[in-house]
C-alpha cells in the first residue's frame, strides 16, 4: 500500500508543479533559517562541556571595592577573576579532584634554526590540570607534571594547528621550541579542540579559538608575564614592580575546579569561605561574604555570553518557522481540496477515511522530505554567508573560523524539529480531506 | 455600502474560513516581526553612524613586537617613527598606548577635588598615552587649547600612570567642571591625588569600547607607550592610506630582525570589528524579515488563487448576469483586504507585546507607535499586490463558463 501511496503522491505533486514548488520552498526556507539560527545560537551560547556541567565550577571571591560592586549591572556577583595571591592561596586546597589557575599571555614562538617565520602566539599560562579539567584531547604526549608548575620547568604544549604549522603535523614531542627568549621542550600536542563559546576565559569575546601554546603557571612570576586578557583593579595602588603587581588587588587569574559530588562541593565552599574570613581579619575583603562556585551554564549567563541578541534571534527563528508552517498548512489544504473530486471517487469506490488520511500523509511526507534536503543545502549556504559576514580579515582566525565548523547536533535538532513540525502541519489537511462526503462530488459529475 | 457588497463577500469568506484564518495568522506574525525588526535595526544603524570625531578613513595602525634578548625598544621606536614621518603623504604619526574603537583600552576614575576617591562622584575617563603628534594623528578637532609639545612627553613606564598635563573631551570637561565645562588651564586629580592640568579640550572623540555609555569620555596623556611592543597610529593625506600602508609594511618588516611586525591595519578595521555584531544583527534582521514577508505574501497569493480556482463557475455566473470585470476584481480584493485587516488587528497586539519584551531586554524606550502605523500600511500594500494577479485572472473568466456543465 505504501508504495502505491508514494506513487500517487508523486503523481499528484507533478499535477501542479507551481504549487508543489511553493510548498517545498516554504518548508525548505523554514528549515534553512532554523538550522542557521540554531547553529549560530549554539556557537554563541551553548554549553560546550555539558557533560561536566554538574562537576565543573568557576571559583570567584568577592574582594572588590567596599563602596561598589565589581559589575554594577549585576551587583550580586563577585568579580569574574581572582587576584594572583588569592588564586595561589585557594590552590593549596586538596579537596577538588582537579583544579586549575591560569591566565592568557602572548609570546613570540620561534625555532632556533629560524626555519619557520617567528610568530606571535596566544598562550595560556596554566597549572598542569588544565587538560584534565576541560577534557582536552591530546594527539601526542600529554600534560606536564604538577611539579613543573613550581619549578618552573621549560615544558610546553602546542595546539594541533600550531604543530601542523611548525612541524607539518609530525609528532614533535621531545623537540625544542623557543617561546619569547627562552628554550622550551615540547611534552604534548593537542588534538582538534574547539569549545564554543570559549567558556573558561570570557574576557575577550566568546567566539575566540583556544590558545595555541600552553606553558606551566610558574613562568608568569619567573618571566614577569602580564595578562593578555583583562586586568582590572579598584584600589588606587602605587604599583611599580612585578612583585607589587602580583601582591596587589588587581584581578587577572581565572580558576576552575572539578568537584565530583555535593559533599566535596560543600567542603570546598567552606574552605574558600574560611580563607576569606581569615583575610577579612587581616583587613582585606571588606564586602559581604560572597564566594561562588559557578557551573558552566550559569557562568555563561552571568558573564553575558548568552546575549539578548541571541535570544532575539532564536525567537525570530521560531516566528519564521511558524509562518512557514502556517503557510504549508494553507497550501496543503488548498491542494488537497483541489483534488477533492478524485478523493470523492476513491471514497465512493470503498477507500476508508483512514486510508485516505494515510494516502495524504504520505504526500505530506514526500513534500517535507524534499523540503528538508533543499533546506539543508540552503542552510549550508546561509551559514557560509554568515561566516562571510563575520570575517574581516581572512588571514586571522578567531571567531570567524569557529563559525565554519557546522555543529552536527544543532543541525540534527533543527532538522528533526522542522520535519516533525511539517508532518504535524499536514495532519489537519489530511484529516479534513478524509471528512469530505463523497456524494457531493459525485453529484457534480 | 450596498455597492461594495460587503455582506456577501464576508459570508463567502466565512464559509471557507480555515484557509483565511491561516493567512491571517501569518500576517499577524509578519506584522509583529516587521515592526519590531525595523525598530531594532533603526537603533543599530543610528549607533553605527554616530560621529566618532576622528579622521577614521585616513588613519592606519602598526603593531610591532620586540622579542629578541638584545631588542632595544627606545632605539626601535625612534627609528620607526622617523621612517614613517619621513614618508611623503604622512600627515602625522604617534605612538599610542591603545587603539580607539578597538575594544581594548584602559579607564580610571578621576576627581575635580583632591581627596579619597569616591565611586559615586568620580568621573570616568578612557585614557590614552600619545606623543606630540598624537592629536594630529588622531585627526580630532580641538575646541580649546593646544596639542602636546615635545618637551612634555614623558618616558615609557610599565605601570599605569597619569601625567601632569592632559587633553580631555568636552563631555569629561562638563562633568569635571560643571556647568559649562570651562576646563582649559584648570586642574583635576587622579585616584592617587596627582594633579593634572588641562591643556586642551577636544570637540568629540570616541574611546575604546563602543558599547560603553561613556564612550566619549576620553583623556589623552603625553607619554611614550610602554615597551617592548610598539603601536603606531599614522594619519595620511586623503586617498593615500593604502599605498602608504604597503610602503610602511615593507620598510618596517625588514628593518629590525629582533622584532616582529605583527600587522598593519586601517583604523576602519577596528571600527568595523567593534560594530560587527550590530551590523550583522541589522543585516540578519533585514534578510530574515524580508524572507518572512515574502513567504506571507506567497500565502496571501496562494489563498487568493485557491479561492478563484474553486469558484470559476460562480464567477462565470456573476459575469453572465451582468457583473463587470471591475466588480470581480473588487470582490477578490475586498475579500483579501478583510483577511489582511483581521491579521493586522491581531498583529498589532502581538507587535506591542514583543515590543514591550524587547524594551525590557534591551532597556530601550517603548516601541514607537509610528512604526506600528507604518507597518500596518506596509502589510496592507503587500496584501493588495499579492492578491492583484489572482483577482485579475478571475476577472478574465468568460461568462460562457456558466453555461457549461463541468
Amino acid at each position: 500500500m505504501f508504495g502505491y501511496y508514494l506513487q500517487l503522491a508523486i503523481r499528484n505533486l507533478r499535477r501542479n508543479p507551481g504549487l508543489t514548488a511553493l510548498m517545498i520552498g516554504a518548508v525548505a526556507l523554514g528549515i534553512a533559517v532554523c538550522v542557521m539560527t540554531l547553529t549560530l545560537y549554539r556557537a554563541m551560547s551553548g554549553n560546550p562541556i555539558w557533560w561536566k556541567n554538574d562537576v565543573l565550577f568557576a571559583v570567584t571571591l568577592d574582594g572588590w571595592d567596599p563602596k561598589q560592586p565589581a559589575n554594577e549591572d549585576k551587583p550580586e556577583l563577585p568579580p569574574w577573576q581572582l587576584t594572583y595571591r588569592d588564586a595561589m592561596a585557594v590552590m593549596e586546597s586538596d579537596i577538588p579532584k582537579h583544579k586549575v589557575i591560569m591566565h592568557k599571555a602572548v609570546g613570540v614562538l620561534s625555532l632556533e634554526n629560524q626555519s619557520v617565520k617567528p610568530e606571535r602566539a596566544l598562550t595560556r599560562v596554566t597549572t598542569s590540570d588544565f587538560f584534565a579539567v576541560f577534557d582536552v584531547p591530546f594527539q601526542y604526549g600529554g600534560s606536564w607534571a604538577p611539579e613543573a608548575d613550581r619549578g618552573p620547568e621549560p615544558l610546553i604544549v602546542l595546539s594541533k594547528k600550531m604543530n601542523d604549522k611548525v612541524f607539518g603535523g609530525a609528532n614533535s614531542v621531545g623537540r625544542g621550541i623557543r617561546w619569547e627568549d627562552r628554550e622550551f621542550r615540547i611534552v604534548g600536542v593537542l588534538d582538534h579542540w574547539l569549545p564554543l563559546p570559549i567558556f573558561y576565559d570570557v574576557n575577550n569575546g566568546s567566539l575566540e579559538e583556544p590558545e595555541d601554546v600552553y606553558i606551566p603557571f610558574g613562568w608568569n612570576a619567573a618571566m614577569e608575564l602580564n595578562s593578555a586578557g583583562n586586568t582590572n583593579g579598584w584600589k588606587p595602588e602605587d604599583i611599580k614592580t612585578y612583585q607589587e603587581f602580583i601582591n596587589s588587588e588587581s584581578i587577572w587569574i581565572q580558576m576552575w575546579v572539578e568537584l565530583p559530588d555535593d559533599a566535596s562541593r560543600q567542603r570546598f565552599q567552606a574552605f574558600i569561605d574560611n580563607y576569606v574570613i581569615r583575610q577579612k581579619q587581616a583587613g582585606r575583603f571588606q564586602r559581604p561574604l560572597n564566594n561562588r562556585l559557578t557551573k558552566v551554564d550559569q557562568w555563561l549567563i552571568d558573564n553575558d555570553v548568552v546575549e539578548n541578541d541571541d535570544r532575539v534571534l532564536v525567537g525570530l527563528a521560531f516566528a519564521f518557522l511558524a509562518v512557514c508552517l502556517l503557510n504549508t498548512v494553507g497550501l496543503l489544504l488548498a491542494k488537497f481540496l483541489n483534488n477533492a473530486a478524485i478523493t470523492g471517487i476513491r471514497r465512493a469506490l470503498g477507500a476508508s477515511r483512514r486510508q485516505v488520511f494515510f494516502q495524504h500523509l504520505v504526500e505530506v511526507g514526500v513534500i517535507s522530505s524534499i523540503g528538508a534536503v533543499v533546506g539543508l543545502v540552503l542552510g549550508g549556504l546561509m551559514l557560509m554567508g554568515l561566516r562571510a559576514l563575520y570575517t574581516l580579515d581572512p588571514t586571522d582566525g578567531g571567531g570567524t573560523q569557529a563559525l565554519a565548523h557546522v555543529d552536527v547536533t544543532s543541525v540534527v535538532t533543527a532538522l528533526a524539529l522542522a520535519l516533525f513540525a511539517t508532518v504535524a502541519a499536514g495532519l489537519y489537511p489530511a484529516w479534513r480531506i478524509g471528512r469530505i462526503p463523497p456524494a457531493v462530488y459525485l453529484k457534480a459529475q | 455600502m450596498t455597492a461594495w457588497n460587503l455582506r456577501p463577500i464576508a459570508s463567502a469568506l466565512w464559509r471557507n474560513r480555515t484557509g483565511a484564518m491561516l493567512v491571517a495568522f501569518q500576517i499577524a506574525i509578519g506584522l509583529a516581526v516587521l515592526v519590531n525588526a525595523v525598530y531594532v535595526v533603526k537603533q543599530r544603524v543610528d549607533k553605527i553612524n554616530r560621529p566618532n570625531g576622528m579622521d577614521v578613513e585616513n588613519i592606519f595602525v602598526i603593531a610591532s613586537a620586540g622579542f629578541a634578548k638584545d631588542f632595544d625598544y627606545e632605539t626601535s621606536w625612534r627609528e620607526d617613527l622617523a621612517t614613517i614621518r619621513g614618508l611623503p603623504g604622512v600627515k602625522a604619526a604617534s605612538l599610542v598606548s591603545n587603539i580607539p574603537l578597538s575594544g581594548g583600552g584602559s579607564s580610571s576614575g578621576f576627581m575635580a577635588q583632591p581627596g579619597e576617591i569616591n565611586p559615586e562622584t568620580a568621573v570616568d575617563g578612557n585614557t590614552f598615552d600619545i606623543d606630540e603628534q598624537g592629536v594630529a594623528a588622531l585627526g580630532v578637532t580641538l575646541a580649546a587649547g593646544r596639542a602636546f609639545e615635545a618637551h612634555e612627553i614623558l618616558p615609557a613606564t610599565d605601570a599605569f600612570d597619569t601625567a601632569p598635563q592632559a587633553i580631555i573631551t568636552k563631555p569629561v570637561a562638563k562633568e569635571l567642571f560643571p556647568p559649562n565645562g570651562d576646563a582649559l588651564g584648570k586642574t583635576y586629580y587622579d585616584a592617587l591625588n596627582k594633579p593634572i592640568t588641562v591643556v586642551g579640550v577636544i570637540e568629540n572623540m570616541h574611546g575604546s569600547w563602543v558599547g560603553w555609555d561613556k564612550l566619549d569620555h576620553v583623556m589623552l596623556f603625553p607619554r611614550i607607550k610602554s615597551g617592548p611592543n610598539g603601536v603606531y597610529m599614522v594619519r595620511t593625506e586623503p586617498g593615500r592610506r593604502e599605498a602608504i600602508m604597503r610602503t610602511v609594511e615593507e620598510r618596517l618588516g625588514t628593518s629590525n630582525p629582533g622584532r616582529l611586525l605583527r600587522w598593519v591595519r586601517p583604523l576602519t578595521y577596528f571600527e568595523k570589528q567593534s560594530y560587527l555584531s550590530d551590523r550583522n544583527m541589522a543585516i540578519f534582521l533585514v534578510s530574515v524579515t524580508s524572507a518572512l514577508l515574502a513567504i506571507t505574501a506567497l500565502g496571501i497569493f496562494g489563498l487568493a488563487t485557491f479561492n478563484v480556482s474553486t469558484r470559476i463557475r460562480q464567477i462565470g455566473t456573476r459575469r453572465a448576469v451582468g457583473a463587470r470585470r471591475l466588480d470581480i476584481v473588487r470582490h477578490f480584493l475586498v475579500e483579501n483586504w478583510m483577511v489582511t485587516t483581521a491579521g493586522v488587528v491581531a498583529g498589532c497586539g502581538v507587535a506591542l507585546a514583543i515590543g514591550y519584551w524587547l524594551s525590557v531586554q534591551y532597556e530601550l524606550p517603548r516601541l514607537d507607535l509610528y512604526y506600528l502605523v507604518g507597518g500596518a500600511l506596509g502589510i496592507w500594500l503587500i496584501g493588495l499586490f499579492a492578491a492583484l494577479q489572482p483577482a485579475r485572472r478571475a476577472s478574465a473568466i468568460s461568462p460562457a463558463v456558466a453555461t457549461r456543465t463541468v
